[in-house]
């Protein structure tokens, strides 16, 4: 018989089989196979049902109840974000005072007695050294004290728990419960969040996840929703409520990016992601005792240092350009100036200005080097001199007060801050993200719908309060 | 068999163990690691390469096939940790690079890993390797866990009844470890012989198709050693397999086993 | 004051217009989209279908069922056969139309697409049920008979659509089904549903309302001119002879029959344990695939364990594992042999 013939014979006869046997063929096969399966651990499991898993059925009790699951779970999650937030002040500092303050002026000096040309130190050293380090010492801390503990409690298995509370919302808005975790995620990084999105196997809601993180006010934003509530909300009331007030606006800005991220959620379910296929499942694990030394060596490896890593590769480029716009000039203005002065009526039209604008748009390597930038920014439009450090150096102040005055010399009002709150709030993810975005959905489509919908909604709705502001005024 | 003392004492493998990292040059075994997610199949991994691939009580952390190699008594193994799967047969991408590995891949051995837990549920996935491969190994871990909850194992039993070496170990500690490398070099040398579980329980009108196809199989490539897998995988429609019989690719699945070997119960 | 009220108003009108881009029915794109297709190919593929389909049924053709099917004038019918015939696709006989050799394995050509398109719709997409077939007809004419193979090859080949129809092979085979239609059957019968007519539409989303699907069991309790009563996942149903005549069935033997004093896993309470008997055939794709994953198969053992914060989802154990199951799937599995179980003693 010819060869081609009796396989093209085989491949006909399981054709035609396939109609005989009918739909529910692999049912078929599933209940055989576990039929087995029950039948060979009937034989050599040996557990007494009423002892078996005693303890994981207490603590599961515990944190599913209705009177005692909520309050552990917030203070869990509080308790994480505080220890973060308490915890990475002092290093972070630490760090910025070697990075920045000591080792810089260091090497600056170094290389300048070799000879080097000074295009050469403000490129590589002003630019790409500084925001590097600028990167370093912000961001390393927070992620370092935020990862280990979330993986702790991601290794007890508690986190499949909260899942498995919080499903019943996100459920309404079309998504997954393990948003919630990829969600708080998001408040350390947005990249580490969209990374964490890979534990929803169900690819609509993991897009939803994936689009909706930078919602999470990430770590690089808190610091600058705090200066600029600071500054602008704070002082709109007398001094004794400023601090009460200027938390709540931080606190507000939050609450709004997690209600946004479930609205977006819902829209996205609804509309772009309508049809996307979408398999609801969550399983429970037993707990087990987490190892700490070897959850912090890897949540250190495979988050902190990963995303920093990323991080760098983007930071050192991005200072690079910071100080070629800022030095380079065309005709008697710098780069950053010309458009600034060509921004600056679209920026003010929609209640921000072309210094933030500029600095979001080069700054998009880290939030955390956004308000140096706009600092650096606005002191080479404004011509005040005394502070900083010349054009294309990043710095910031340690005096609020100095800030401030810098800003409204820079002509912000209460306004530009909100907005500003707003638009840190909603504006494109960092490059970090985007790429992780992409390196995750595989997608330029999902890619470009995660990085353009947040700055559209970001400018849209900077633009209806600053006309709503005038009209009010 | 050569089954002196020294070389199936635990303590002679600590010594002769190398673990050689992502250094996979000129390898003499390939081990291939399956098992569900979240049983511990990455620390399985780490304890005998010395990597370190981020585990997590969760599922699904293990995306990517990750490689690693060890030495043991001379010889290099090349180890393959798979993506964790429930499953082989629901066609998703991770099912489908497990399943294509232990198929096409030809490992010299599989370990599968399961979770000393939830045996019954892992099962599942080991019955679906022993009808792909006769080369396999079952690591029951997390042993730790499972006493802690006053679960026991009886690995006598399950050896029998799946005829392969059963191992129970909990890698966290590195209990169960040297036992797992000394069947992994019994089964690639051929000390022990596996002879796999394989399904009785078919219903008789599917098994009729079955047999059927399974028939025409072996007469078209005779010594198939799966060829009851490949004839329901053809049942379900997987276009890979069909492609695979179209352009004879699946015969690769053949030479491996061509060495006669005379069966032993264990 | 006035410039940003201005300003505000032409924002305002910029988003309405934004909206009405993709809203209703896909907005002004979706309309552009509609206008743009090819309409030619689409009238004679349509038609091609719809003469197969009479065939297959054994009517004959009749030109003004046709035209209403199609919705389009007497002229352009006439216009329409007259050129099906020219390109040999159709013949006539004693004035009678049928398909030629070639004009079949178009017409079967065009169904495996559509065919393959709902099966992908139903397993692959979130798509509701209603929703399938017009989305398949949607995207039929555009799809390349390439491009439906290796969409049915990413699906493992499918044989049956989720109406329940054959999906014709590569080929253009395809089986015959044997059944009855459910006007024809008397009360006290145990049926199991083959196949569920979805045109006309307005039809078929009621019958899917009913929570009716191929695959599942029913037993007809009640027969008369005016009504058909049944009932189906525990609940009773009553449709009009009229309705009945879309749903083809096939009658069982004993030992084919479900079990029939099911209830669902849905209502199961926290602390009890029950057998799996069958999941639903709504539950479909690869959410199916997972709960068979889970060991979730008839015979299994299965407790619930836990509610969440919600009530909604619910913990179970199954095989040693403790699963978390949305009230939806919950519906979909039905069980049996209920008792308690206390584990937490």
């Amino acid at each position: 018989m010819d060869i081609k013939n009796s396989k093209e014979n085989i491949l006909n006869t399981a054709e035609k089989l396939r109609w005989e046997v009918g739909e529910d063929f692999h049912d078929n096969v599933m209940e055989t196979i576990y039929t087995d399966a029950a039948r060979i651990a009937d034989i050599v499991v040996i557990k007494d049902n009423k002892k078996a898993f005693h303890l994981d059925r207490f603590i599961d009790r515990l944190v599913t109840s209705k009177w005692t699951g909520f309050p552990i779970m917030f203070l869990l999650l509080a308790l994480v974000f505080w220890l973060t937030v308490i915890g990475a002040n002092y290093p972070s500092g630490l760090l910025a005072n070697i990075f920045v303050d000591f080792l810089y002026p260091v090497i600056r000096q170094y290389a300048v007695s070799f000879g080097t040309p000074l295009w050469i130190t403000g490129l590589l050293i002003d630019g790409g050294y500084l925001a590097l380090a600028w990167v370093v010492s912000v961001m390393l801390p927070p992620m370092a004290i935020f990862f280990p503990m979330f993986t702790i409690l991601e290794d007890f298995g508690y986190l499949p728990r909260v899942s498995f509370n919080m499903d019943s919302l996100y459920r309404k808005v079309g998504a997954h419960g393990k948003q919630a975790l990829t969600m708080s995620m998001g408040f350390g990084c947005n990249a580490a969040g969209v990374i964490a999105a890979r534990v929803i196997d169900s690819p609509r809601e993991k897009l939803i996840a994936i689009i909706t993180n930078n919602f999470s006010l990430c770590n690089g934003r808190w610091p600058t929703q705090i200066l600029i509530a600071t500054i602008f909300v704070g002082t709109l009331v007398p001094a004794e409520y400023s601090g009460l007030l200027s938390a709540s606006a931080v606190i507000f800005v939050a609450l709004l990016g997690i209600g946004l991220s479930l609205l977006v959620s819902l829209f996205l379910s609804r509309t772009m992601l309508k049809g996307e296929p979408s398999a609801f499942s969550l399983e429970l694990p037993p707990y087990r005792p987490p190892k700490i030394l070897q959850t912090l060596y890897t949540s250190l490896v495979d988050r902190t240092l990963f995303v920093l890593w990323r991080a760098m590769v983007f930071a050192f480029p991005a200072g690079m350009v910071i100080w070629l716009v800022s030095n380079i000039n065309v005709g008697n203005n710098t780069v950053a100036e010309i458009f600034i002065d060509w921004a600056d009526p679209f920026g003010l039209f929609i209640g921000l200005n072309g210094v933030i604008l500029l600095a979001y748009i080069i700054a998009i390597p880290a939030n955390e080097i956004v308000i140096p930038t706009i600092l650096m920014l606005t002191i080479m439009v404004t011509g005040i001199h005394n502070v900083g450090e010349g054009s294309g150096v990043l710095f910031e102040l340690s005096d609020v007060n100095e800030t401030a005055n810098i800003l409204k010399a820079g002509g912000w009002t209460a306004l530009t801050g909100i907005n500003l709150m707003l638009f840190s709030l909603m504006h494109n993810p960092c490059s970090t993200t985007i790429y992780t975005i992409y390196k995750e959905t595989k997608s330029l489509k999902w890619t470009l719908v995660s990085t353009i919908l947040p700055i559209a909604m970001g400018l849209t709705v900077c633009f209806f309060i600053a006309q709503i502001w005038r009209l009010l005024e | 068999m050569a089954d002196d003392k020294c070389t199936s004492c635990p303590a002679f493998n600590r010594k002769s163990l190398k673990k050689l990292g992502i250094n996979l040059d000129n390898t003499d075994f390939v081990v291939a690691l399956a098992g569900n997610p979240n049983t511990g199949k990455s620390t399985v991994f780490n304890s005998l390469t010395g990597l370190r691939q981020h585990t997590g009580n969760w599922p699904g952390k293990t995306v990517a096939r990750a490689e690693g190699a060890f030495s043991l008594n001379e010889k290099k193994y090349k180890i393959v940790d798979l993506p964790g799967t429930y499953s082989l047969l629901s066609a998703s991408t991770d099912e489908e690079i497990a399943r294509n590995f232990i198929l096409f891949g030809q490992p010299d051995v599989t370990i599968v890993v399961v979770d000393a837990t939830r045996l019954e549920r892992n099962l599942n996935l080991t019955i679906q390797i022993l009808e792909i491969t006769d080369k396999a190994i079952l690591c029951v871990n997390l042993m730790d866990e499972a006493r802690r909850n006053k679960i026991d194992i009886d690995s006598r039993s399950l050896s029998r009844e799946l005829g392969i070496p059963v191992i129970l170990a909990s890698a966290r500690q590195g209990e169960g470890i040297p036992e797992l490398l000394q069947s992994v070099e019994d089964v690639v040398t051929g000390r022990f012989l596996c002879n796999p579980f394989r399904l009785k329980n078919i219903s008789s009108e599917l098994n009729y198709a079955v047999e059927k196809l399974e028939k025409m199989l072996i007469a078209e490539f005779p010594g198939m050693p799966n060829a009851r897998w490949v004839a329901l995988r053809l049942l379900e429609g997987d276009q890979q397999i069909i492609d695979s019989i179209k352009n004879g690719e699946i015969s690769s699945v053949i030479k491996q086993q061509i060495i006669p070997e005379p069966k032993v119960e264990n | 004051m006035n410039e940003s009220m201005q300003a505000l108003i032409i924002g305002l009108s910029a988003l309405v217009a934004m909206f009405l881009l993709i809203w209703p029915k896909g907005g002004i794109l979706g309309l552009f989209k509609r206008i743009t297709r090819d309409k030619k190919r689409e009238l004679i593929e349509d038609s091609l279908k719809y003469i197969y389909n009479c065939e297959y049924n054994k009517n004959c053709l009749c030109v003004d069922e046709l035209k209403n099917n199609l919705s389009i004038s007497s002229d352009k019918v006439k216009n329409l056969l007259h050129s099906l015939e020219e390109t040999d696709l159709i013949k006539t006989e004693n004035s009678k139309y049928s398909l030629t050799s070639e004009g079949r394995s178009y017409a079967l050509r065009i169904i495996r697409i559509h065919r393959l398109l709902e099966r992908h719709f139903a397993d692959q997409t979130s798509y509701k049920d209603t929703e399938w077939h017009d989305k398949a007809e949607n995207a039929e004419h555009s799809v390349s008979f390439e491009e439906a193979n290796r969409l049915a090859a990413k699906m493992g080949n499918p044989i049956f659509d989720p109406h329940g129809d054959p999906i014709p092979n590569e080929k253009g085979q395809i089986p015959l089904i044997e059944g009855k239609s459910l006007k024809d059957i008397s009360a006290g019968i145990i049926v199991k549903i083959i196949h569920i007519e979805d045109e006309p539409t307005n039809i078929y989303s009621q019958l899917v309302a009913l929570g009716i699907s191929p695959g599942m069991q029913i037993t007809i309790t009640e027969k008369s001119d005016k009504r058909i009563k049944f009932i189906a996942n525990n609940d009773e149903c009553v449709i009009a002879p009229a309705f009945a005549e879309n749903i083809t069935v096939a009658e069982l033997n004993e030992t084919e029959q479900d079990y029939t004093g099911f209830s669902l896993l849905a209502d199961l309470k926290p602390g009890y344990l029950a057998t799996v008997r069958s999941i639903s055939k709504a539950c479909r794709g690869q959410q199916r695939r997972r709960l068979l994953d889970f060991g979730i198969v008839p015979g299994t053992k299965i407790y619930s364990d836990l509610e969440s914060l919600g009530g909604d989802p619910a913990a179970y154990i199954v095989r040693g594992t403790k699963v978390a199951l949305r009230k939806k799937q919950a519906r979909e599995i039905y069980i049996s042999d209920i008792e308690k179980e206390d584990l937490n003693g």
